[in-house]
């Protein structure tokens, strides 16, 4: 016959070793949280600065109509917007800023968040020549943006144009949400 | 147990991912070029040897009953602390690993080595046991993503070295130095299958040396016999 003890003991040591886990990690916490925010916003300025550059941006409120891949639209100062979209792409979500000007013309992208396959869909966010070549086809693009296949004119990056067409969509939307800004 | 026996299990006899075959999923995802190797390596390094210490000096008072979340709160903790501080101060690191850091929690070395080792063993001979197993990880990625990165990308060294400012960079930007020229890499080693050949061909080739060398010993243990 077991005895409470018998298993209120094993309980309480489980409690006691998750709370000495619990308050590290506040206090590891405490230590980070700053310093994660600071980068994730330079981060985002430097993708904003990298789209369309301006002095400073300005958060527009956007409608409850805004269309669910929207996250987050700016105006810069001079004329044009900043959008940031999430698209699906074959790994999971692609979020990029786009930049778009008072014409409504594309001035360029910037892929911060996405986990597309190494050596074919991640080329659209990868520093290197063949990555830049993919995203400067955007510059300048207006209306609707589409990959070779769809009858657009964008080169896909690999046949299955998974992350080019998410791509090409979130350009097109961002184009889009501008002209109802504009 | 000395030293000298703990490095050669930890980095041959007993490797954790050629011989134990375990960690195998994060093996695969990231080892496509030596900046995530290394930072993997040894994230995994430092998750392990300080859960080996942590487990090993409370093993005493953890109930056998409850044993297995203990050791997943121990580890989750650990494993969060690493993954704050990589996105506070090498964030480069922290998206190219991306969900590999965080998966580290369900990664069975350190939940095997919890239960196979430091949850027997004293203190300082889990501290011994966790580096040599993370040395031994850390090897085998970088072995791997040399050969993947070379074959598949053509470069080696990508994000690490060659870097604008500097020969060592930590922020992800390093060029690498192209052996191949662009276009001319099989790109399939990059991807997921290419990980899946590289291992068992160095599975192959381990198993090759540790047969090799057991007869040796056989054979010199007969000589000394007779």
């Amino acid at each position: 016959m077991k005895k409470v003890i018998d298993f209120v003991k094993p309980a309480a040591i489980l409690l006691l070793v998750a709370a000495v886990v619990a308050l590290v990690l506040g206090m590891v916490d405490s230590v980070t949280r700053d310093r994660i925010a600071e980068i994730a916003e330079q981060t985002k300025t430097n993708a904003m600065q990298a789209v369309l550059p301006a002095a400073s941006y300005e958060q527009i409120e956007l409608g409850a109509e805004t269309p669910a891949d929207i996250n987050e639209a700016y105006a810069a100062e001079g004329g044009g917007w900043v959008v940031q979209v999430t698209e699906t792409g074959s790994q999971g979500a692609v979020t990029l800023m786009v930049g778009v000007d008072a014409d409504l013309a594309c001035t360029g992208i910037s892929v911060t968040k996405s986990s597309e396959t190494a050596g074919l869909g991640a080329i659209a966010s990868q520093q290197s020549d063949a990555g830049e070549a993919f995203r400067s086809q955007f510059v300048g693009q207006t209306g609707t943006v589409a990959v070779t296949k769809d009858g657009g004119i964008i080169n896909a990056l690999t046949g299955a144009t998974i992350t080019s067409r998410a791509i090409s969509t979130g350009v097109t939307s961002a184009i889009a949400l501008c002209e109802t800004l504009g | 147990m000395n030293a000298k026996k703990q490095l050669t299990e930890g980095l041959i006899t007993n490797n954790p991912v050629l011989v134990q075959q375990i960690g195998l999923c994060a093996t695969m995802a990231i080892s496509t070029s030596l900046f995530n190797g290394i930072g993997m390596g040894l994230s995994v390094l430092i998750i392990l040897t300080c859960c080996n210490v942590v487990i090993s000096a409370i093993r005493k008072i953890i109930p056998g009953q409850v044993r297995l979340a203990i050791f997943v709160v121990v580890i989750a903790g650990f494993v969060t602390i690493v993954d704050l501080l990589l996105q506070a101060f090498i964030p480069a690191l922290s998206s190219a690993l991306g969900v590999f850091i965080p998966l580290i929690v369900v990664n069975c070395i350190i939940i095997g080595r919890a239960e196979a080792f430091s949850s027997k063993e004293g203190v300082f001979l889990s501290f011994r046991d966790g580096v040599f197993q993370g040395l031994g990880y850390t090897c085998v990625l970088v072995l791997m993503c040399l050969v993947r990165e070379l074959l598949g990308s053509g470069t080696i060294g990508g994000g690490l070295l060659n870097g604008a400012s500097s020969f060592i960079t930590l922020d992800g930007t390093g060029a690498g130095f192209r052996i191949i020229p662009e276009g001319f890499g099989a790109g399939a080693l990059v991807l997921p299958f290419g990980g899946f050949l590289t291992l068992g061909c160095l599975m192959a080739v381990m198993q090759y040396a540790l047969r090799k060398s057991n007869e040796k010993k056989a054979r010199k243990e007969k000589e000394v016999k007779e």
